[in-house]
């Protein structure tokens, strides 16, 4: 068309053809279609052409994997939910006395990730792999799913008024009530019992802990008048003796006891550094032995004999059975250790006997701890149970007495000594109720299921400590047809105080709680409003309480020959709880199951631990010949088991050990992995006592094929007595390769260890080291791409192993944040298993009485990275931050990364593990829980905790860890919003946040004052990169682990 | 003529033959009905190429996780039976063009064979590095054309990349070199052949007349495969090397191992001529074109490479020790002492100890001899290839992540069933085209046969009486 304005389109148009300006009138062109008398035909070829077409392009866009989506549309969109940005909600974990502050994040409403709430003062700001799991509890499947009568090991279900009115009627007939919980420690839900006590007062609530507590507490009480346990504060400490208290892990409060412990211990970066000395008394090696400078071997026996010992070298009355020489020997120099630091000491002691635990108190007492370092103005709560009213109990319902006992939390059926005596007298209560959440061993055994919510769909609170008030809100909205425990109580008691027809009866419960009575005194906040939007915030209050000046009470008899006599007999054994699956509370929990045991690093089940021997040449040697897997038969106080055999070098010659918690019968998915070891603890004076003399173990010969253990080789120069050499040698360079057990070089360069006194020395020896590994660096070929690196962003991570106390937090933290599978036992055993961060645990010094050190090991995001270059498909490359990093979809699984990393890091989905591929033909070897079709993550309700950000991988691709990539884009992003630098608390890792002890930094090495870089400068030649000499140039900085033996403790 | 002439060797063909005899001798295994003991043979590999299909359907449709590779040990049975395969496929082409090169006349009777054994080889190698994959139906992934992903281009540092070079390389030349071959021999099978059979080979033999022009023709191109297939020889095993030598792994990464591999490539591979050939000429009556004295040379060249292998694999141990490094010296000391120390010790017994036996000449001219060693070398020479590749992975440098490997049966079943695919594939060969080249026998009559006239024949080698 030509335009007036003398704007024309080629010639045609200046020379306005006629033709072109009625073919520029039609809107569509028709010039280059073939036309025939103005009809529109088509040839055969072009017949063809859009046949072929047409049923290519059907054919492809049928063939193309379309996800199935179930995404339905909010109505009314909630205001707090922006679809991919995750809410934080401050709460607490609370399961019987585990109790850790936290804030659970949250996607589009889904519960995915727990974090530690740095405002709180009991934890500090750190989590336990507990902690951590719980979340994936959320999701259990086998959860009860109404409310409704147990028959046949099923829930027959009943609207909740209905229950309530048959409970209602038997409660009515006014026969005795038994509630029976674990530990309490929330102050309303003792409101809730109180008003349920008022209006039924034949109520009594029998609290035990499934791993007891209750002689420290009574010792306490008879002591010093307080049931609690002390606050210990391990950061203040000088010497630290613990008599098989396992406080890092499963005792008192592990998670704050650790933060501390490991104040105490952090010497890379200090001039003149110092660190508190820790010996640990024992018959096993349990987590905080394995982190102890000195172990002082005792048959489990000798454990009173021992703390007599030490009372009698503190206080000059000798007397008490009588200890093994060496051990003795040890005492009487560790006594001069703790003499020295009067005031500055702590011990403590895991016993379950008053009269040791009374001694425990007085030489707290005597060298001038208390209420130094033994505070009981921060009293703890979080074991409080007395085992001896089951037992009280157990008569009672035999008597006939019982009419009702109410099941709340705890699992009395299974995890008792005497749970065959408790499972006979309860078939005699005639309404047996539980709240329990899982169709558990006890709940099997009730007339009723009253299933309670998990505690991430509660309300409620915590008083772990003293003053530390501590909220619990809900994160979803309850999943199904289950109510808050304390709501189903108060029902039941007709509470006037529950306001039953509104939303949230038991939220309204709280807060009135709280803003009445227990922030009734509160000074902080105006408004009882503001208080109780503020606590709900934060998580946390805590109340100014008065310090306590505690008194040992002299009246109390401290009589050494009032503890456990040592036995004669040829074994001995322990049971000890392990840090992961408790007392087999947390059996049901997958990721707990598959966190290894941090010293036998075996999942799936507990193992008993047996001692290995040097033949002083060639062989280090299962004890009686036995290997790992092998079955043997265990009878121990007139029971039997039979389990296999995890040779353990932490292990004392003439004993045995084996965690609590294995072979659950019901309620989820630990069934059938491990034995149930509670029927062999035998009860003193109604304490049960964790361990056991006149052990028999008689190997079957059988093997257990699926034993899972994820570390086959343990030692890092493990020393002892050579026969040939008359001298202390060597003995994994002279056991090298030997039946493929041992030996190994000891000059690896993986770890560095050292004893302070000779701290220099090691500064020296790694200064050499980096000078030679950096001589052999530069003798490349290649140019060094440091300069690549020099600028921008540079992520790196430091790990100081001085701090790392191997509690497993990260890995859970790991496996929750990247959607890590859980493989099950049979392809851990088969050295399957995923996890992207692993804690490898090495045993360094005496062969018989050896130190460990632990190295969380993860992707080292090497920046000349052997994995990159062998990729023939780039799947694997490295980010202009350093990053190395995986595109999964470009993955075509040759394997030869992981070949070709030097740190084994890199994790193959062998198997469709995470169900991605809707194959159901693959899904057979894939982790299935007992009795069930579906694979574990088939299930929609499990894939819930599934973090968003993160992809889930598909059968025939390589994984790692990413540096926690969604987390560091996130950061990135909102400094970018910000219009600011990115700064350290914009990106932390998960394992970083989860670790109690501060051992991960993580941060950009680029910038000087990030604290990944100071930590790398503090440590100074004591950082080192885990072969450093091989030019792999990783990104991860390990610092030196330091101890502090007592060298001439058995000299 | 005073240019000295080499003394002739021993005769490479006996019995006195005519053209035509040769053209009947070894046409008529394409003619006649299979025997009874082909018939066996071939039931028996189509039973293995069978289990070879279901395990790989299996492994595919299951996942590597039906495998006994873990997180530590990620390459184990597969590699090692690619590594050990494609050192079989050496001996074809070092016979067809190294030798043709070096005018060794002795090749004319195993060439063809060889070379058909090298094909099928490096078919069953390369069935290991495809079906290894995580996720085999992206395999085209690794090759490197105008894509929409990006473009995304293969990484051409990854000798894994090389490998797939230099394989798809080697299998194309190889195959065109033997095809080459073949084409004259067709159209004399072609020759004599009516009906359906006339028109396939007629098809197959690409009109071949017989002219002086086609033979020319034939005759330059047949030099210029030699010329490509020569460096061939060394580098496809070399490149195989690059996918250990490369790596950062202690007990890989070495500069030996081009030369080493090289040398045991051919090692194996005469070891799996050897094998064929000897059952070959019973079965096929052959006797008279592949004749002791072929025999006996391609036993020379096995006492040679197994003692070239033999001198790797103490440099190895002596260059760990003089290294002065740890994790090499770890390596090595666990490769003979460690767990798989029977694979070890295997392997210098079967590579080694045994072929030096063959310094004796009656053991070199025993055809029970030569069978029972081919056999213990080719068993060797599948340990070396374990012993680098699992033993190694299974110690490397953490002692955290050591790990033991066990295959499960699945893997069994594909090595097992590549064994059947291979001898599907030869024992077909063995019915459609002569086994022996006989235009290139037919041209070694006159010089190398027991006709031989020329200037040595006086010396005796030509006495017919020889052989009644």
């Amino acid at each position: 068309m030509h335009h007036d304005n003398g704007i024309w389109v080629g010639t045609e148009d200046l020379m306005r053809d006629e033709a072109f300006a009625q073919s520029s009138q039609s809107e569509f062109s028709v010039e280059n279609i073939d036309q025939t008398d103005g009809k529109w035909t088509a040839s055969r070829r072009d017949f063809l052409k859009l046949m072929g077409f047409g049923l290519g392009a059907a054919t492809i866009a049928a063939s193309c994997e379309i996800p199935v989506k179930k995404a339905i549309p909010y109505v009314t969109k909630p205001d707090e939910i922006v679809p991919g940005v995750a809410n934080y909600f401050a709460s607490s974990f609370v399961d019987g006395g585990d109790y850790c502050a936290i804030l659970v994040k949250t996607r589009e409403g889904r519960p995915i990730k727990i974090e530690g709430n740095t405002l709180s003062n009991v934890t500090m700001g750190g989590t336990s792999a507990r902690a951590q799991a719980s979340v994936l509890s959320l999701y259990d499947t086998r959860r009860i799913q109404n409310a409704g009568k147990v028959k046949e090991g099923q829930v027959e279900k009943m609207e909740w008024a209905a229950i309530d009115r048959e409970v209602k009627a038997k409660l009515a007939e006014g026969g005795n009530v038994r509630i029976i919980t674990n530990t309490l420690i929330s102050p309303t839900a003792m409101k809730a019992l109180g008003e349920f006590r008022t209006k039924y007062p034949n109520t009594t609530v029998v609290s035990y802990d499934p791993v007891s507590a209750s002689a420290l507490l009574e010792a306490n009480e008879k002591c010093f008048g307080h049931r609690a346990f002390p606050h210990y504060k391990f950061d203040e400490a000088s010497v630290i003796c613990s008599f098989g208290a396992d406080f890092l892990g499963t005792w008192g409060n592990p998670v704050k006891n650790a933060t501390l412990y490991a104040k105490g211990r952090k010497v890379a970066g200090k001039k003149g550094a110092k660190m508190s000395r820790h010996y640990q008394v024992e018959g096993y090696m349990s987590l905080t032995g394995s982190n102890a400078d000195n172990r002082i071997q005792i048959r489990p026996s000798e454990m009173g004999a021992a703390i007599a010992s030490l009372y009698g070298e503190l206080s000059g009355n000798g007397g008490g059975p009588k200890l093994n020489d060496k051990a003795a020997g040890a005492i009487k120099k560790m006594a001069k250790d703790l003499q020295a630091a009067r005031g500055k000491s702590i011990v403590v002691s895991g016993s379950n006997n008053v009269a040791e635990q009374i001694l425990v108190n007085r030489i707290n007492d005597l060298l001038g701890n208390l209420n130094n370092t033994v505070d009981f103005g921060a009293q703890y709560f979080g074991r409080s149970g007395d085992e001896r009213q089951v037992g009280k109990l157990i008569e009672e319902m035999n008597g006939g007495q019982v009419s009702m006992v109410i099941v709340w939390g705890a699992n009395p059926s299974w995890d008792l000594p005497n749970s065959a005596a408790f499972n006979t007298a309860f078939a005699k209560v005639g309404t047996r109720v539980s709240l329990n959440t899982n169709m558990d061993e006890t709940t099997l055994l009730c007339t009723h299921a009253a299933p309670a919510h998990h505690y991430l769909e509660s309300w409620g609170d915590a008083l772990p400590q003293v003053g530390q008030l501590s909220l619990i809100q809900p994160t979803i909205a309850p999943l199904f047809a289950t109510r808050q425990a304390e709501h189903s109580l108060l029902v039941w008691a007709d509470s006037a105080a529950l306001k039953a027809d509104s939303e949230q009866p038991y939220y309204e419960y709280v807060k009135e709680n709280w803003q009445n009575n227990l922030g009734a005194g509160q000074s902080k906040y105006l408004t009882k409003d503001a208080f109780w939007e503020m606590s709900l915030h934060d998580g946390v209050y805590a109340i100014p309480v008065q310090p306590i000046t505690a008194v040992f009470d002299t009246t109390v008899s401290v009589d050494v020959n009032a503890v456990s006599k040592p036995s004669s007999s040829e074994v001995e054994v322990s049971f000890y709880e392990t840090v992961n699956i408790g007392g087999g509370q947390y059996a049901h929990n997958p990721w707990l199951q598959e966190m290894p045991d941090p010293v036998t690093r075996t999942v799936w089940g507990n193992y008993l631990s047996i001692p290995l021997e040097w033949d002083g040449v060639n062989n280090i040697d299962g004890w009686k010949g036995l290997v790992d897997g092998d079955e043997v038969e265990v009878e121990v106080n007139g029971q039997k088991f039979t389990c296999a055999v995890v040779r353990n070098f932490g292990q004392a010659a003439g004993t045995v050990s084996i965690a609590l918690g294995g072979g659950r019968t019901a309620g989820g998915c630990g069934v059938g992995y491990g034995v149930n070891v509670n029927p062999c603890l035998k009860q003193d004076n109604g304490l049960t006592q964790y361990y056991a003399a006149d052990v028999v173990v008689k190997p079957t010969g059988g093997k257990d094929k699926d034993f899972a253990c994820v570390q086959h080789h343990h030692t890092m120069g493990v020393k002892a007595m050579g026969k040939e050499e008359g001298k202390v040698i060597n003995a994994d360079e002279k056991t090298l390769g030997y039946k493929g057990f041992q030996g190994s070089l000891t000059d690896r360069s993986i770890i560095f260890q050292t004893n302070i006194k000779d701290l220099q020395k090691l500064e020296n020896k790694l200064e050499a080291f980096h000078h030679e590994a950096e001589h052999l660096n530069s003798q490349t070929l290649y140019p060094d791409n440091v300069e690549y690196f020099g600028t921008g962003l540079k992520w790196g991570m430091y790990v100081d192993l001085n701090s790392c106390i191997g509690c497993g937090a990260c890995q859970v933290a790991c496996v929750s944040e990247n959607n890590v599978p859980v493989v099950g036992k049979k392809e851990v055993a088969r050295h399957h298993e995923m996890t992207w961060l692993r804690i490898d645990r090495y045993f360094y010094g005496d062969l018989e009485n050896p130190k460990v050190v632990y190295q969380p090991m993860m992707c080292q995001h090497c920046d000349n990275a052997p994995c990159e270059n062998v990729c023939p498909v780039n799947a694997t490359n490295h980010s202009m931050e350093g990053l190395n990093q995986m595109a999964y979809n470009r993955c075509i699984g040759t394997r030869y990364c992981a070949n070709n990393c030097p740190y084994k890091v890199r994790r193959f989905n062998w198997l469709d593990y995470t169900t991605a591929d809707l194959w159901p033909s693959n899904e057979e070897r894939v982790f299935h829980v007992e009795g069930e079709d579906k694979p574990y993550y088939a299930d929609n309700l499990v894939r819930m905790v599934l973090n968003p950000d993160v992809t889930v991988r598909t059968r025939g691709v390589i994984e790692k860890c990413s540096f926690c990539v969604q987390r560091i884009q996130e950061g990135k992003l909102t400094a970018k919003r910000e219009g600011r630098a990115i700064m350290d608390n914009d990106v932390r890792t998960a394992c970083q946040t989860a670790c109690p002890t501060g051992a991960i930094v993580f941060g950009d090495l680029n910038n000087p004052n990030s604290e990944v870089s100071q930590a790398n400068k503090a440590a100074g030649a004591l950082a080192y990169k885990v072969l450093e000499e091989i030019n792999v140039r990783p990104g991860v900085q390990y610092s030196a682990k330091i101890h502090n033996a007592n060298e001439e403790l058995f000299s | 003529m005073s240019q000295p002439v080499a003394a002739v060797r021993h005769i490479l063909i006996e019995g006195n033959k005519s053209y035509h005899n040769i053209t009947e001798d070894l046409c008529s295994p394409t003619e006649k009905s299979p025997s009874r003991e082909w018939i066996i043979a071939f039931s028996l590999s189509t039973v293995f190429l069978g289990l070879y299909v279901f395990a790989i359907v299996w492994t595919v449709w299951k996942g590597i996780g039906e495998w006994g590779a873990n997180r530590s040990i990620n390459w184990a049975w597969d590699i090692t039976n690619f590594v050990w395969w494609i050192g079989i496929g050496h001996a074809g082409t070092l016979i067809s063009a190294i030798l043709l090169l070096f005018r060794q006349r002795w090749r004319t009777g195993v060439n063809r064979a060889a070379e058909a054994m090298t094909i099928f080889a490096v078919i069953c190698a390369g069935q290991f590095p495809i079906f290894h994959m995580g996720r085999v139906w992206l395999a085209f992934f690794i090759m490197p054309f105008p894509n929409t992903r990006g473009p995304l281009w293969t990484n051409f540092n990854s000798p894994l990349l090389w490998d797939v070079f230099a394989i798809s390389t080697y299998f194309s030349v190889s195959l065109l070199f033997w095809y080459t071959g073949l084409v004259p021999d067709l159209a004399t099978v072609r020759d004599r052949a009516k009906g359906f059979r006339k028109k396939m080979y007629e098809t197959f033999s690409f009109g071949w007349t017989g002219s002086a022009k086609h033979w020319q023709r034939w005759e330059a191109l047949s030099l210029v495969l030699a010329g490509i297939s020569t460096p061939l020889v060394l580098s496809v095993h070399t490149i195989v090397s690059f996918d250990f030598a490369t790596s950062v792994v202690p007990g890989w990464h070495t500069t030996i191992f081009p030369p080493y591999f090289v040398a045991g490539a051919i090692f194996s591979g005469f070891a799996m001529v050897q094998t064929l050939m000897v059952i070959t000429r019973k079965v096929l009556r052959l006797e008279q074109y592949i004749t002791i004295n072929h025999i006996e040379s391609m036993n020379k060249v096995i006492v040679l490479t197994g003692t070239i292998v033999g001198v790797a694999y103490l440099t190895e141990l002596f260059i760990a020790w003089y290294s002065g490094y740890i994790y090499e010296q770890f390596a090595f000391y666990n490769r003979v002492f460690g767990i798989y120390w029977w694979s070890y010790f295997g392997m210098m017994f079967c590579n080694v100890v045994a072929p030096q036996v063959f310094w004796a000449r009656s053991i070199r001219r025993s055809i029970w001899w030569t069978f029972f060693l081919s056999i213990i070398i080719n068993i060797g020479m599948w340990f070396e290839r374990f012993v680098i590749i699992a033993t190694t992975l299974a110690r490397d440098f953490l002692p955290s992540s050591w790990s033991y490997y066990r295959p499960t049966w699945v893997e069994i079943a594909i090595f097992t069933g590549t064994i059947g695919l291979f001898f599907f594939c030869y024992l077909i060969f063995c019915r459609v085209a002569p086994v022996v080249a006989i235009a290139e026998v037919k041209s070694i009559l006159k010089v190398a046969g027991d006709q031989y006239i020329g200037p040595n024949a006086k010396h005796g080698h030509g006495e017919k009486t020889h052989h009644h």
